[in-house]
C-alpha cells in the first residue's frame, strides 16, 4: 500500500517538476561586444565637432589647432558638478586658460532635462558660475557627446595641439559629491596639463569617469 | 459525553498552551527590546538602521542593515555604480571595540539608462553589515550604534546625494538570539544570498580589444546556465552598457566581454574580481591573469540575461496562483499520505453511517470542512505571528511540543475505543435518528473530525505542500493565509464533493451490521495512530513515557465505566462517578505527561541505518574539506515520510554500499524537537519542514537537494555523480 502512494506520490512530484521552473524567458539575441572599440581612446586623434557657443557664434575644434584643448562636459544641477564649481574648477580655468589653454565647457542636456540652457539663460551662464572657460558651447542633441563617449558630467578630455587626445576621463579620483574631498584629490587635469606643458608623456591618460548621467535626449542614435 | 470531548479538547489546548508560553513570552521581550530611532526620510528616500537578531552577544558578530526604502523611478547604487552615480557610503561612529565589516552587497539590478548602464537598487533593499562585539560588553547594556549613510539617489532626470543620520539602541544579552520580529528574516535573506566566493576559479586575458573572462568549476561544474552576467567591482574594466557574450562547456563558462577605456588605456591589472551572475546563483569571482581555462565553452552560446532580469523579490500575482494551486494539490495529496490515514479512517466511518442521507452527509461534509478550514487558519495564523515574533518554526510545529504529542496520543486511543464500540458518543449508531438533539453531535463530530486531521496532517510535509508552503511563508500575511487555506481545502475536498453527490453518495452500500464491523476494524489504525505518537512522545522526553501509559490506561478505564452506564442507564450513577474519577486520575498524568522533561541527549536519530553523525554546518565543511561527499538527512521522528523514506531508500544495501564507494559522510538532522539552526538551514532552502535531503559534493558550493520521496535509485545515482 505504502509503495503504491509513494509511486503515485512520487509521479505526481515529477509532473510537478516539470511545470516548475518558471522558465527565464531566454535573452534578446545579445548584439556583439565589441562595437565600442570605434571611439577614439587616449593617443587618438580627436573627432572633429562643430557647436554653437552661448553667444550664437560657431565653434569648430579645428579652429583651435596648435593648441591644447580641455572639453569639459557640465550641468550645473548635478551634485557632482556642484562640489567642483564651489571654486575649483574656476580656478582650474583659470590657470589653464592663462596658460594659453583652450577651455571649452559643453552642455549635452537635451530641451526639458537637467542643465539643459539657451539663449539668455546661456549667455548669462558665465557670469552666474563666475567661470573661466574660453567657451560655452551648446550641444542640445548631444551628438557631440556621445561622439566622445561622454558619460557623465563632470567628464573632462585634453587634446593636444596635434589633435589627439592626451586625457580622457574623471576629472579627480574622489568620485564624491564632498565639497571636503577636493582638499587632497588627485587632479587629473591639472597633472595632465602640466605633463603636457613640460613635455612628458601624460601620466594618468585615462581616469574612470564618474558624476550625474548625462541627460541625453532618448531619440539621438549612439 | 459532550462533556468528555470537552475536556479532551481542552487538554489538547491547555497542553500546546503550556508549551506555548515560554515562546511567546521571548517573542514579545525580542519586541520591545531595541529601541530603534526609526526611519529617516527625505522625499526619494526612507532609510532605517535595523538589526538582524534581537540582541548583540558579547563576543560575536552582530549584523545590522542599513533599510532602504526607494521611491518608485529612483535609485541607489551598488559598490560599483556602473556608468553613473554613486555607492552608498557608510560613515559609523560606534561604542568602544565594536567593529564594523564591509556591507555585504546584495546582487545589484541592472538599470540600462539609453547609452548607459548603472549597478543599483530600487524599491527595498537592506544592506547588511557585520559588526564584531567585543567580549568585554556586558550583557544587559545597550550598544548605541549611529552611523551616517550617504547615498546618491537619482532618477533618469536627475541625481541627489542624500545624507541621513541612522542610529540604533541594540541591547547586549547573553545566548543565542532569535531573529528580530520586523526584519530579522529579511536580513537574514539577504545575508545569506548576497554573493560570496564559491570556489570558482577564473582566468582573464585581455587581448585583439577582447576581454576573455573564463570561470570554471565549483556551483559551475555540470551546471548549464542559460545566461551569464560580470558585474566588476572596479569602474572602466568592461564597458558595463555592452551586452556580455558567453559559452558553456561542461565545467564552467566563458565570457567576452568589451573592454572598458580604463582597461584600454591602462592594462589588464589582475586580479579581475567582481560578481558573476546566472540564472543558476550569483558568486563572487576573482580572476588571474591567463589563457582561458579547459572545458568552459563548446556546449553553446548563452546571453547575459538582461531581458530575463527580474524586479527584486516581491510576490508576483503569478508566483501567488501558482503556490495556491500547488497547496489545493498538496492537500489532495495529503489525503494519501501515510499520517493521515487513520483520520481518513475515521472519515469513511462517519461516511458510510450518513451516506443514505443526503441531507446529513451534505451537513457533515461541511461541518468537517469547516473544521478542517478553521484549524488551518488557526495553525496558519498562529504560525505568521510566532514567526512575526520572531520565533523559527516552521511548519509541524506542534508536534514538536511533547505536550501536544502526548494530548494528542490519548485523543486517538479514546476515538480508538470509541471506534471499538467500546463506549459511544452522542448516542452514537444507536442514537442516529431518535430526534434533532442527537443529531448535533453528527456535525460537531464532523467539525472535530476536521480539526483532528488537520492537526495530524500537518507534519506530513507532501511533495507539493513543500513549495506552496515554503513560498507561503516569504508572502505579505494575507495571501500566506489563503494558500493555508487552499491546502485545507484541498485535504477536505474529496470528503466534501462525495457527501455533496447524492449520485456518489447512493453507490455507497447501505446501512447494515457490516457498519459496525467496518468501524472496529478502522479502530486499529487509531490504535496504530495512538501508539505512533506515544513512540515520538517516548523520543522526545527523558523517562516520562511511562506516565503517558498510565494515562493511557486511567483514560481507557474511564470511558469503559462511562460505556457500561451508556449500556445501562439503571446503574448509570454509580458508573459515571467512578469514569469521571478514572478520568481525573487520566487527566492528572496526563498532564504530567505534558509537563515532563524534554529529553537532553540530542543523538543522532537512531531509526537512520546507516552509519550518521549529527548535523552541523562545521560537520559539512569538515568533511568537505577533507574532499568526502556529504548526504544531510533532516528528519523528525513525527514526520512519517521521513520515515519512509529512511526505511526504504537510505538503508538498503545497496545505498550503504554507494555511500561506502563514494567515501560519503551521512548526517543526520534531527528536527524532532525544536532547534532554531536546523529551522534556519531548511529556509535556506526554501522548505519549511522536513523531509530535506541534501548531497554535497567537494568543490561545488551548493549542495544538490534530493526528492523528498526518494527511491534508492537516486540515492545510489546521486552519490555516484557526488563522488565522480
Amino acid at each position: 500500500m505504502i509503495r503504491m502512494l509513494t509511486v503515485a506520490s512520487a509521479s505526481l512530484l515529477l509532473l510537478a517538476a516539470c511545470q516548475q521552473p518558471p522558465a527565464a524567458t531566454p535573452d534578446k539575441a545579445a548584439p556583439a561586444a565589441t562595437e565600442t572599440a570605434a571611439v577614439a581612446g587616449p593617443g587618438d586623434m580627436a573627432p572633429a565637432f562643430t557647436l554653437v557657443d552661448a553667444e550664437g557664434v560657431q565653434r569648430s575644434l579645428a579652429d583651435f589647432k596648435g593648441k591644447t584643448v580641455v572639453l569639459e562636459w557640465t550641468n550645473e544641477g548635478c551634485p557632482f558638478v556642484k562640489k567642483h564649481y564651489t571654486g575649483a574648477m574656476q580656478a582650474l580655468q583659470r590657470e589653464a586658460t592663462a596658460d594659453g589653454v583652450v577651455w571649452l565647457t559643453i552642455i549635452s542636456s537635451a530641451p526639458g532635462t537637467q542643465g539643459f540652457v539657451e539663449g539668455e539663460e546661456a549667455r548669462a551662464w558665465k557670469a552666474k558660475h563666475q567661470a573661466a572657460f574660453t567657451h560655452l558651447l551648446l550641444d542640445p542633441t548631444g551628438e557631440v557627446g556621445k561622439r566622445y563617449d561622454a558619460k557623465t558630467t563632470p567628464d573632462m578630455r585634453i587634446i593636444d595641439p596635434e589633435g589627439r587626445l592626451i586625457f580622457i576621463g574623471g576629472i579627480d579620483d574622489r568620485p564624491t559629491n564632498k565639497v571636503e574631498d577636493l582638499e587632497g584629490a588627485n587632479n587629473f587635469v591639472r597633472t595632465a596639463l602640466a605633463d603636457a606643458k613640460a613635455g612628458r608623456p601624460v601620466q594618468t591618460a585615462f581616469a574612470q569617469p564618474y558624476g550625474c548621467a548625462i541627460k541625453y535626449p532618448e531619440t539621438v542614435e549612439s | 459525553m459532550r462533556l468528555l470531548v470537552a475536556l479532551l479538547v481542552w487538554l489538547t489546548f491547555a497542553a500546546s498552551a503550556s508549551a506555548a508560553p515560554s515562546a511567546l513570552d521571548q517573542a514579545l521581550k525580542a519586541g520591545a527590546a531595541p529601541v530603534a530611532a526609526g526611519p529617516q526620510r527625505t522625499e526619494r528616500i526612507e532609510a532605517e538602521l535595523v538589526p538582524m537578531s534581537a540582541w548583540a552577544t558579547p563576543g560575536s558578530t552582530a549584523i545590522v542593515a542599513v533599510r532602504q526604502k526607494i521611491k518608485p523611478g529612483w535609485h541607489t547604487y551598488w559598490r560599483n555604480q556602473g556608468d553613473s552615480g554613486g555607492p552608498t557610503t557608510l560613515s559609523w561612529s560606534l561604542p568602544d571595540g565594536v567593529v564594523p565589516g564591509d556591507i555585504l552587497w546584495p546582487l545589484p539590478e541592472r538599470q540600462r539608462l539609453q547609452s548607459l548602464m548603472n549597478y543599483g537598487y530600487s524599491d527595498v533593499v537592506f544592506l547588511p553589515v557585520p559588526l564584531q562585539v567585543p567580549a568585554s560588553v556586558q550583557p544587559g547594556q545597550t550598544l548605541s550604534l549611529r552611523v551616517t549613510a550617504h547615498f546618491y539617489v537619482c532618477s533618469d532626470e536627475m541625481c541627489v546625494p542624500e545624507d541621513l543620520d541612522l542610529s540604533l539602541s541594540l541591547p547586549v544579552r547573553d545566548g543565542a538570539a532569535p531573529l528580530d520580529p520586523r526584519h530579522g528574516q529579511a536580513i537574514q535573506v539577504a545575508v545569506a544570498s548576497a554573493p560570496r566566493p564559491a570556489g570558482i576559479e577564473a582566468r582573464a586575458a585581455f587581448a585583439d580589444g577582447r576581454l576573455t573572462l573564463s570561470a570554471s568549476g565549483g556551483p559551475l561544474a555540470d551546471a548549464a546556465p542559460k545566461w551569464a552576467y560580470f558585474f566588476p567591482f572596479e569602474g572602466g574594466v568592461i564597458d558595463h552598457a555592452a551586452a556580455q557574450t558567453g559559452q558553456r562547456g561542461p565545467q564552467g563558462l566563458t565570457l567576452t566581454l568589451a573592454p572598458g577605456r580604463g582597461l584600454t588605456a591602462n592594462g589588464l591589472k589582475p586580479p579581475l574580481s567582481g560578481v558573476l551572475s546566472t540564472d543558476l546563483g550569483a558568486w563572487e569571482i576573482s580572476a588571474e591573469q591567463g589563457a582561458a581555462l579547459g572545458e568552459v565553452s563548446g556546449e553553446g552560446v548563452i546571453g547575459d540575461g538582461e531581458a530575463a532580469q527580474t524586479p527584486a523579490s516581491s510576490t508576483t500575482p503569478l508566483a501567488f496562483l501558482q503556490a495556491a494551486l500547488f497547496a489545493l494539490l498538496g492537500g489532495l495529496i495529503l489525503n494519501l499520505m501515510p499520517c493521515v490515514f487513520p483520520i481518513l479512517a475515521m472519515k469513511a466511518a462517519a461516511l458510510s453511517r450518513s451516506a443514505h442521507e443526503p441531507a446529513e452527509a451534505r451537513r457533515d461534509g461541511l461541518a468537517f470542512l469547516a473544521g478542517v478550514l478553521a484549524t488551518f487558519l488557526v495553525l496558519a495564523g498562529a504560525l505568521l505571528a510566532l514567526r512575526a515574533g520572531g520565533q523559527a518554526l516552521g511548519w509541524g510545529f506542534q508536534l514538536q511540543s511533547p505536550g501536544v504529542v502526548a494530548a494528542l496520543a490519548l485523543l486517538m486511543l479514546a476515538v480508538a475505543l470509541n471506534l471499538s464500540g467500546v463506549f459511544h458518543v452522542g448516542g452514537g449508531l444507536q442514537g442516529a435518528g431518535q430526534g434533532p438533539l442527537s443529531r448535533l453531535p453528527g456535525a460537531a463530530g464532523a467539525f472535530f473530525t476536521g480539526i483532528l486531521a488537520v492537526v495530524v496532517a500537518a507534519p506530513c510535509t507532501a511533495p507539493f505542500m513543500a513549495f506552496a508552503l515554503g513560498a507561503a511563508l516569504l508572502m505579505p500575511w494575507p495571501m500566506a493565509l489563503v494558500v493555508f487555506l487552499m491546502l485545507g481545502l484541498g485535504l477536505a475536498l474529496p470528503y466534501v464533493l462525495i457527501s455533496l453527490s447524492p449520485r456518489l453518495l447512493s453507490r455507497l452500500p447501505r446501512p447494515g451490521p457490516w457498519m459496525e464491523t467496518l468501524r472496529n476494524l478502522l479502530a486499529f489504525p487509531m490504535y496504530g495512530a495512538a501508539l505512533w505518537l506515544a513512540w515520538v512522545y517516548g523520543r522526545q522526553t527523558a523517562d516520562a513515557l511511562a506516565l503517558l501509559f498510565g494515562a493511557g490506561l486511567m483514560l481507557a478505564l474511564a470511558l469503559w465505566l462511562y460505556g457500561r452506564s451508556q449500556a445501562a442507564p439503571g446503574k448509570g450513577r454509580l458508573a459515571a462517578v467512578a469514569a469521571l474519577l478514572f478520568l481525573l486520575a487520566a487527566l492528572g498524568l496526563g498532564v504530567l505527561a505534558a509537563r515532563a522533561a524534554p529529553a537532553s541527549t540530542d543523538g543522532a536519530a537512531s531509526s537512520a541505518h546507516l552509519p550518521s553523525q549529527p548535523w552541523s554546518e562545521q560537520a559539512v565543511q569538515t568533511a568537505l574539506a577533507e574532499g568526502r561527499p556529504v548526504l544531510v538527512n533532516f528528519t523528525a521522528d513525527w514526520c512519517v515520510t521521513c520515515k519512509i523514506n529512511e526505511g526504504a531508500a537510505l538503508s538498503s544495501a545497496r545505498t550503504a554500499e554507494a555511500m561506502q564507494a563514494a567515501n560519503a559522510v551521512y548526517l543526520v538532522g534531527d528536527w524532532t524537537r525544536r532547534d532554531d539552526s536546523i529551522t534556519a538551514e531548511l529556509q535556506r532552502h526554501g522548505r519549511s519542514g522536513v523531509p530535506l535531503y541534501l548531497l554535497y559534493a567537494p568543490g561545488r558550493a551548493k549542495p544538490r537537494v534530493l526528492p523528498q520521496l526518494l527511491t534508492e535509485g537516486t540515492v545510489v545515482d546521486a552519490l555516484k555523480d557526488a563522488a565522480s
